[in-house]
This record gives C-alpha cells, structure tokens and sequence, in this order.
C-alpha cells in the first residue's frame, strides 16, 4: 500500500483463534452488513431521512475491537457508527427505528443515523463533529479510575477526526493521568473524498506521533478481523492496567462517505479500487476461512439465513413504529 | 451565624461543603491545585481531597470534554476556566455536546456538569481577557446559564448547579471577586431558575445581573434621595430567563430600564426588551431603556475602558430622563471607582 508510506503491518496468524471465535467474528460482522445492506433501499427512497455513512468494508473493526470488550466497558463512537453500536450489542431494532425518526428509535427520533446510545450494553453515545468523542471517552475513562471500576473505555474515531486537535489533547491527557481507555483510529484513507496524502506530509507517522505522547500504539489489518481482534485483545491487558493505547486498524470504505452508494466514478480512490476491496473484504474472507471444514458450510448458510431474517425483521417492526409525537419536541431537554 | 466572606471565598466553601457531601464531585481546570487556587476558588481543597482535584495540562477542549466524560458516567464534575476566553477552546464541548446531550439521545442521559466561566472586566486586560459573552451562552438550549451577582449567591447557586443533573454554566464575574456579604456557613441552594427582586421600588424596574448589580444598588441610592423608587431585578439566570418575575415587576413600575455590561447588540438587556414588548406593553408607561456598551472589542487603556464601561452615573441620568425629572450634575467618578474592582459589602448596605 502506497496511499500514505503507511507501514506494512504485520498480521496476526488466523489460527492465532479458536473456531467459536472466528464464528462470532463472523457473526458480529455479517449483522452490521447484513443490516446496513437491507437498509439502503430505504435511504434511496427517502425513509432513511438523513445522511447515513455506512460502516460497509470496515466491519472488522468495530466487530473485532467489541468483541475483544468485556459487557461492563463501554465504547462510544462518531458519525459512522451503525457497526460500533451492533458490535457491542445495541438493539438492532431500536437502532433501525431511530434511523428512520420512529419513537421506538434509540434517542426518540432526536438524534437519527449519526446518534447511537444504548446505555445497557454500555454503548455511551456517538456524536458526528469529528473529534468531539474523544475527550468525552477520555472522561468516562477518567470516571472509571475515580470510581475504581475495572471498567475499560474504547472510542472510534476516524483519520480524518485524527487530524484534530482536541484528539492529541486528549492522548496526552490520558497518557499523563494513566487512564484505560483504547483509541480505535479507524483509517479509511479517505476524508470525505480527500486522500491521506494531501492532508499530511509523506513522513507523517502516527506511531511516532502518539508513543511520543507517552500513549502505546499498534496497528492492525482493518480489513482483518482476526488481526484487529488479537491485536486488540492483547492491548486491552496493558490499558486496563492504565496505559492507554492507539489502535490504528487501516481499512476500506465501500461506500461513499455519507450515503449508500459506490462512487468510484468519482475518481478520488487511489488504492481500493472495487476489486481491491473485494479481494481484501474481512467479510467475505472469514468466510472462506470457517467455510474451509465442508461440514461447516450448513452451519454459515443457517447463520447467514438468521441474521438476514434479524434484520428484515427489526426494519419491518420499525417501520410500522408510530413517529414521535409532536409534543416530544419540547420534552428532555434537561434532564 | 453568617459570617462576612468575599466572593471567591463564597465560592471555595460551596465547592468545598459540595465534596463533602458527594464523592463524585471534583474539580478540574487549569491551575485549581495552586496555593491561590484559581484566584482563591480552590485553596487548598488539593489537600483535602487530592484524588479529587485535578490540574490539568493546557487543554481546555480535552479537559471540558473529560468533564463530559465524567458526567455521563456516574461523575460530578465542576470544571473551571480562569477566563472565558478559554471557555471558547472548548466551545464544542460546552455547546455542541454537552447541552444537546440529553435531548439528542431522547432523554434518561444526563450530564450533570457544572462549567464554571470567569468572565467580564478587570483592570487593564482587554479584549483576549474580558469579555463577557452573555448573549452567547444565554442564547443555547440545553445549557442552563447562571450568573451570580453576590457571594451569598455564589454560594447557593454553586451548590444548585452540582446537584442539579444538568449542565450548568456558572458565570462568575471577576469584577465582584473582592465584593463581600454575611454568608451562612451551612450549605444552601439558589433556584436557579428564578429572577430575584433585591430592591424594591415603585417608579422604574432596573433588571440586571451580575456585576450590574452591584452598579443598581448604587444608583438607586442616590435616585431615592429624590423621591424616586428603583426596583431592581437581578436576573441570576440567563437561560431561562424569568419572564415572570420581570413582568411583575413592569406591570407595578411601569417603566424599564436594563443595564448590561457588555455590548448593547444580542445583549440580554434586548432580550429582556423585547419580550416585555410582547408580553406587558400595555404596561409599559414608557419605551424601555437599554444600558451598555458600545459594538466594540473590549479596550485596555483606562482611558477607552472609561468610555466603554457604563456605570451608576448612567443610570441615575437615564433614569431621571424615563420618569421626567429633570437632570442633575453628573457625578464626577474617582479613579479608584471607574477601575478597580469594588471592594463594595453587600450586607454594610443592606
């Protein structure tokens, strides 16, 4: 990869984990395509009434750092943050119905695509101006050290929120006050539509960036979920000892930055092309690793066959959720 | 029995009694574990409880943000900025995030927040150090925005704001730092919500708050030398504003006068205005009178604050001017008056 000297990244060996592993990898992934997929013909036809930026090609991610997270850590996310809140096990269904301004939806049809909170999976929140997350996991992490909680907080974010600087004030800040919280840089490579490299010098280098902030730093295969989730699992042994740590998993967009639908017509992709993508696609490429037993190829198919149906069946319930009532709008402005 | 205590002094012991009373209050900011402690704010209370107060690096986004943090996740945090100023590095944090939380997550996400912002004039620092930016906080839904005019009032609004569940944005005007009042030395609690009237009076409403305050008392002395009755309403909330307590006040004076200490365009004294035009014109005998100061930068030369800042004398004049009566000489202000912090005791006079 040429997009940025972005380093060659060493990856985890795949039988690094067990099967029942690699299955709920697969799992997790599949529900946030699976469901991001159904959901596109509803943004083409105006029920989706928002921006949407979809998570399809970055599920390795968000499925691989949440399923290294015990259910007492918390995560919080940003604009792109479907698969973050599926990962950690947000109700698919409230998730759909907040999509499509249903008062059944995760914030009562206030927040919609860009909002995700399900505080009973300690899903905190995600707030779309680039950036803004970060503090905010830094301090429930702080909270988390006051209160004496062996309680880890992770926050994704992406390259291009790493270009902000409340984000290197809140590493140093971490870093100063040892505090458990694991940065998910999610590099996409794109900004929008801008390339890595015409936002940074060539000799940019994040690694040295943030262990010269006293953080840790690793990285790992975005595209991969068995790397992101080794690499993850074994960072988390240090943060909750209170050394915080970078993760930055470098991985592909499929879609347009902030609606459903391919562009590279557009011109700006330099090195995912489609069927680059496709050849690296996590989704499609842990497949073919748990599809190697043939016996197991029955046990995908049942799988697949249930989260399509989950998902079918948390977009029709949701469609058919009343909207909020109007008296809502004045309602839970404090608390 | 109150005792007599200054404004940051009032401010030390309600942060103070708050620790004491609740084990996920702290205090963060830059400078709080000094032996002056934010100008006082803080003495000390590093030492009580060192886990709980936290200095941080020269950060103001990542450590309001942080404050957030805390707040969504079981924590009280009292964050301070030495100047609003720096408020402003973290104005995503204040506006964006912390006042639209709750909402934008449909309710059942409290942030329990309290931002304490110096703000305002103080001698010789100009337009990066003394702003006041009333309007500014005044104007975003989700925030509830105090200001204390008082030490007594410090105290009790301080310990509103912590326990309140929300986030609270507490302006301390720096220009009353040294004033002093008889406080009672248990806790106590301010409504944060409502207006109070400090003076009564049956000719003209002044509604102000803040540093403004202190300016009212002033010349509504030296206006009841000639018969004229100044009722003054100190705002005490600048989100909501108590519309209520203002109309009252109108519909038994008649006239109303708002004196800000900030710049007349967006001020709260416009807003004040404009909703008593809308709500008690017919009780108004007069049109309404604004004080404040020019659409300009905050200057530093004395000679130009001289000029910016409005003071007593104003309002005694425009006063006069509201009821009819006729002018008088206007009070020549002493140096120490126009430009050192008043050093004025709120219970001395009542």
């Amino acid at each position: 990869m040429s997009v940025s000297r972005l380093a060659p990244i060493e990856r985890s060996a795949r039988a690094a984990l067990p099967r029942a592993d690699l299955l709920r990898g697969y799992q997790t992934m599949l529900l946030i395509r699976e469901m991001e997929q159904q959901l596109v013909a509803y943004y083409l036809q105006h029920k989706v009434f928002s921006f949407v930026h979809f998570s399809i090609g970055q599920e390795a991610v968000a499925a691989g750092v949440c399923n290294a997270l015990q259910p007492r850590d918390a995560a919080m996310g940003n604009h792109r943050s479907h698969g973050h809140y599926l990962a950690k096990g947000g109700d698919p269904f409230r998730m759909v119905a907040e999509m499509l301004g249903r008062r059944s939806g995760c914030c009562g049809g206030k927040g919609g695509s860009m909002h995700m909170v399900d505080r009973s999976v300690n899903f905190l929140g995600s707030t779309p101006i680039l950036g803004s997350i970060v503090p905010i996991a830094t301090g429930a992490a702080l909270a988390a050290k006051l209160r004496k909680l062996d309680a880890v907080t992770a926050v994704f974010f992406g390259d291009g929120a790493s270009e902000e600087g409340v984000v290197y004030e809140s590493v140093n800040f971490a870093a100063k006050f040892a505090l458990p919280v694991l940065y998910v840089l999610e590099n996409n490579l794109y900004a929008v539509k801008t390339k890595l490299l015409d936002r940074r010098s060539p000799d940019h280098d994040p690694e040295r960036v943030f262990t010269g902030l006293g953080a840790r730093y690793v990285r790992a295969d975005g595209n991969d979920y068995v790397d992101v989730h080794t690499k993850t699992a074994a960072a988390l042994v240090d943060v909750r000892r209170g050394a915080p740590t970078v993760v930055e998993c470098v991985t592909f967009r499929h879609m347009a930055h902030s609606a459903p639908l391919l562009d590279d017509a557009a011109g700006y992709r330099d090195v995912d092309p489609p069927d680059e993508r496709l050849r690296q696609d996590a989704v499609r490429n842990l497949r073919a690793v748990l599809a190697r037993d043939p016996e197991s190829e029955r046990e995908i198919a049942a799988l697949e066959a249930a989260i399509a149906e989950q998902c079918r069946d948390a977009i029709e319930r949701a469609s058919r959720e009343p909207y909020p009532d109007p008296a809502s709008l004045l309602r839970d402005v404090h608390a | 029995m109150p005792r007599s205590l200054s404004f940051t002094e009032a401010i030390r012991e309600s942060t103070l009694q708050c620790m004491e009373a609740d084990a996920r209050v702290f205090v963060i900011g830059l400078g709080c574990s000094y032996p002056n402690g934010a100008d006082g704010t803080t003495q000390g209370l590093g030492t009580l409880f060192p886990e709980r107060v936290i200095d941080t690096p020269v950060s103001e986004a990542a450590l309001t943000g942080a404050g957030v943090g805390a707040a969504i996740s079981g924590m009280r945090p009292i964050v301070v900025h030495g100047r609003v100023e720096f408020a402003l590095l973290a104005i995503d944090q204040i506006v964006t995030q912390a006042a639209n939380w709750n909402y934008m997550f449909g309710g059942g996400n409290p942030v329990p927040i309290t931002i304490r912002i110096a703000v305002g004039r103080q001698w010789g620092n100009g337009p990066q150090h003394t702003q006041a930016l009333y309007g500014l906080f005044g104007s975003v839904p989700g925030l509830k925005v105090v200001i204390a005019s008082s030490p007594r009032v410090a105290k009790g609004l301080l310990a509103s704001a912590v326990t309140d569940g929300n986030p609270v944005v507490f302006l301390e005007p720096r220009w009353l730092y040294a004033t002093r009042e008889d406080v009672p030395p248990e806790p106590y609690r301010q409504d944060l919500s409502r207006a109070v009237v400090v003076r009564e009076g049956s000719d003209v409403t002044l509604v102000t708050y803040g540093d403004g305050v202190v300016e009212g008392h002033r010349a509504a002395r030296r206006l009841q030398e000639r018969g004229i009755g100044v009722e003054i309403v100190d705002l005490v909330s600048l989100h909501p504003v108590d519309h209520g307590t203002i109309a009252a006040s109108v519909r038994k004076t008649g006239r109303l006068l708002t004196f800000d200490t900030t710049h007349g365009s967006f001020c709260i004294g416009s807003e004040i205005i404009a909703k008593v035009a809308q709500h008690a014109f017919d009780a108004l005998r007069a049109a309404p009178v604004s004080i404040s100061c020019p659409d300009v930068p905050v200057p530093t030369s004395t000679a130009l604050t001289e000029a910016f800042y409005p003071t007593r004398v104003d309002i005694v004049e425009r006063v006069l001017a509201l009821v009819g009566a006729p002018p008088i000489a206007r009070e020549a202000l002493s140096f120490e008056e126009l430009h050192l912090a008043p050093k004025y005791d709120f219970s001395a006079h009542g």
